[in-house]
């Protein structure tokens, strides 16, 4: 019995001492399955409050007014984008050298052409307006300063001074005009007005519409009130029909037809007439000091622009009309003038109505150089014969100017360009000897905006 | 003179532009229902019927467009000025915020459609991973240490606000009615919760697709979701020896209706949940319909669940809110996070 027994312990303690390290690693085994488990579970309970932190801070900047700098400008904007505040201006440094001014003076100077700061703004999202003096050529002058109510992309209603519809070239804005000064035909349109005008986009941009009341305003002219109670009535229309063809030949043609009525009666105190420059601006036509308008005032102004790839062409035609008052004459006086214009981008960017955003953004370090352009035009300002001798005099003002302009601009960045024009201008008329001295010059100018 | 006229008549050509005469057809409709987490899907199924009952009866078009979130977020979001033609949210008190705060609707506006506004019902169950592993079989298994449970943060969630009612609820009853006890259960199972996502779909989330916790305390109809559609074969449902029912209540916002023009629309919407086919939609998306041929037709969906109501336990929302949900309330103290 006693062996038995003796047997038995004896094999229970072998049995427990084999035994022993399975169990104890089975539990190991449990254990750090447990331990896994739990880590797991912590990793991934960190993982999701990452996750939601993430989310958290994306739904917050929702809700946050947003501060942006980018080639547009500066830009403060509500979180849903209805509010928004952007400021934006250029400067425009030029240096006009006279290659031929023996007779008629021109002086050779380094000037600001313009140096315009830029609100914009937009309030409770259909609601914009814009503010935007000049401090150039050492004066201010505002120049737009105009609310628009979106009530549709078809419909826009526009308050306040800005540029009545009425040209081509002269609705360009002044940082995308191919040439550093605008053609002969902008001297018979109205710069600036203060008036109320409708304006849109029909078929997604294929058609284009303005009009509007003004207080009218002379040819060229830039106006904050009005001398009599009559006002101009201006509209325009362009259509660019081929639009959404994209790859078609004839997506970038565009024309149309601007025109404006309306009555002008000025005194010999408050003429009321317009003086024309030359692309040099140097006044080559004004009317006799005691002419003033009086009367019925038109403009009519067709207009066609054409861009493929890097060309763009732009042509246009004025009309303007006017009647004349000089002590007991009066005179219905029509002006004419046109220019065609082309220009190249020999770094192959798109050409447009607008300015351009060359394809390499000047980054010396990355060799990047911007986007180079060439232009040319031609243009014609002819006076009405009826004009001389009676409401102007044909030996201090000339009755007709030819241009021919080639320019060289080379884009940095958006609105920002070096520019080089050479212009040369012919006259009939306009001097003592017979015809006004041929006005040719040089322009430079370097371009900073956002 | 004559230019006097003209310019008359090109304001009011312009003005004529602006605003065009209306045609013969009735111009399309657009409403916005601001609701609450989980009724994506329901709501989805909803406006498809809706806009095909309307055009039927009324040759109008309509587009509803939907936002989804935390209750509780949701109705500031509309106090705040977020353009809701209706509300369909997760509890009444965030209506009642609407019509306090935002003063954009009635305060009475719960008396303008059957069952107190909520078209249908839902309650609380658990959802647990396949298999049980955690054995877990009622609320008092969600205390236990090493159970890790998911429930969204009741601050922004109405469901999560249902969630820890309907514990504090059981655990009064168990304890024939001590508030210490109750507030000591739910205490503890607040500890327990290694997350608070803002609403009830973002706990779907992190329990079925992230993988974490071993319970979610949820909306029956999420849950059916989950076992049905969002995670098959992967979860079972626990369903409680008790819980709370959850009456999801609906509103037209007035003010905003009556801006857009859609007063009349906002209501038939409302009305067509309580329709033999609005009730039929919900009881499909798993909410518990209040039509008792539609219950009957879905019973089986549905297990018959021991049901308290708010106001039983807790005297209604105006009582509730401020005491466990309000800042300072019940739940800031026995919620502290990371302890």
């Amino acid at each position: 019995m006693k062996i038995r027994q003796r047997f038995a312990i004896a094999l229970a303690l072998g049995l427990f001492t084999v035994a022993q390290p399975q169990q104890s690693v089975a539990q190991q085994d449990t254990t750090l399955a447990s331990q896994v488990q739990r880590l797991d579970q912590q990793l991934r309970v960190l993982q999701r409050l990452r996750e939601l932190e993430r989310d958290s801070i994306v739904a917050a900047s929702k809700t946050k007014a947003g501060l942006t700098a980018s080639k547009d400008g500066f830009t403060i904007k509500s979180a849903d984008g209805d509010f928004q505040l952007k400021l934006r201006g250029y400067l425009q440094a030029d240096g006009r050298f006279f290659l031929s001014d023996s007779v008629v003076q021109g002086t050779n100077t380094f000037f600001l052409r313009r140096a315009r700061s830029i609100l914009e703004a937009t309030v409770f999202k259909y609601i914009d307006f814009r503010l935007m003096p000049d401090f150039g050529q050492g004066t201010t002058v505002l120049f737009d300063a105009y609310g628009d109510i979106r009530f549709r992309p078809a419909f826009v209603l526009r308050a306040g001074k800005a540029k009545p519809p009425v040209g081509f070239e002269r609705l360009q804005s002044a940082t995308d005009i191919r040439f550093n000064e605008r053609g002969l035909p902008t001297n018979l349109v109205p710069n600036r007005d203060v008036g109320l005008q409708a304006y849109g986009d029909l078929g997604g941009g294929r058609v284009a519409y303005a009009a509007g009341v003004f207080n009218g305003v002379p040819d060229l002219g830039n106006g904050d009130g009005d001398v009599s109670d009559a006002k101009d009535f201006a509209a325009r229309i362009f259509l660019q029909p081929f639009l959404k063809q994209t790859g078609s030949l004839l997506s970038g043609l565009g024309f149309g037809v601007s025109g404006s009525t309306g009555i002008e009666r000025g005194s010999t105190t408050a003429q009321q007439l317009p003086g024309y420059r030359t692309p040099g601006q140097a006044t080559f036509f004004k009317y006799s000091a005691t002419a003033f308008a009086n009367g019925h005032r038109r403009r009519v102004s067709p207009q066609l622009y054409f861009a493929t790839g890097p060309l763009g062409l732009l042509g246009e035609y004025v009309i303007s009309t006017q009647e004349v008052t000089k002590g007991a004459t009066t005179a219905n006086l029509k002006h004419r003038a046109w220019q065609a214009q082309g220009s190249f981008f020999l770094t192959g960017e798109k050409n447009s109505y607008k300015t351009v955003t060359p394809k390499k953004v000047f980054d010396p370090t990355k060799g990047a150089w911007g986007a180079i352009e060439i232009a040319a035009r031609y243009g014609e300002l002819k006076l009405d014969d009826a004009t001389f001798p009676t409401y102007a005099t044909a030996t201090t003002a000339a009755s007709k100017a030819r241009a021919w302009g080639v320019g060289l601009n080379w884009y940095l960045a958006k609105y920002i360009k070096m520019a080089v024009d050479y212009e040369l201008t012919k006259f009939t008329g306009g001097a003592t000897t017979g015809d006004r001295e041929t006005e040719q010059f040089v322009d430079t100018r370097f371009q900073f905006g956002l | 003179m004559r230019n006097n006229l003209s310019l008359a008549t090109l304001t009011l050509a312009v003005l004529g532009a602006a605003f065009p005469a209306r045609g013969q057809a009735p111009r399309p409709a657009t409403l916005l229902n601001v609701s609450y987490d989980p009724t994506r899907e329901l709501y989805q199924d909803v406006n498809k019927a809706f806009a095909a009952h309307w055009k039927q009866r009324t040759g109008q078009d309509v587009t509803i467009n939907q936002s989804h979130g935390g209750s509780g977020k949701q109705a500031r979001a509309v106090i705040d000025g977020l353009g809701a033609d209706v509300v369909t949210l997760a509890l009444a008190y965030d209506i009642d915020a609407i019509a306090d705060k935002g003063g954009q609707l009635p305060r009475d506006w719960q008396r303008r459609f059957p069952d107190n506004s909520s078209p249908y019902t839902s309650t609380i169950v658990l959802l647990v991973r396949k298999g049980n592993p955690k054995q877990i079989e009622d609320w008092d298994d969600l205390v236990r240490p090493g159970v890790s449970v998911v429930s969204p943060n009741p601050k922004t969630s109405g469901g999560a606000r249902w969630n820890y009612l309907a514990a504090w609820g059981y655990a009064l009853k168990k304890s024939n009615g001590d508030e210490a006890k109750a507030r000591a259960f739910v205490s503890a199972l607040y500890k327990n919760v290694p997350v608070l996502d803002a609403g009830a779909r973002g706990a779907t989330t992190t329990f079925v697709e992230r993988g974490i916790g071993d319970v979610l305390i949820a909306w029956e109809n999420e849950a059916l979701l989950a076992v049905r559609e969002l995670g098959k074969g992967k979860f079972e449902i626990v369903v409680p020896s008790v819980s709370i029912l959850a009456e999801p209540p609906v509103a037209v916002v007035d003010k905003v209706a009556a801006k857009h023009g859609t007063t009349a629309v906002a209501k038939a919407y409302l009305e067509f949940l309580y329709s033999d086919e609005g009730q039929e939609i919900a009881a499909r998306d798993f909410y518990r319909p209040r039509s008792a041929a539609v219950a009957a037709k879905y019973a089986a969906t549905f297990p018959k669940v021991n049901l308290f109501t708010i106001d039983q336990v807790f005297g209604g929302w105006a009582k509730a809110q401020p005491t466990h949900f309000n800042d300072g309330g019940v739940f800031d103290q026995i919620y502290q996070p990371g302890q």
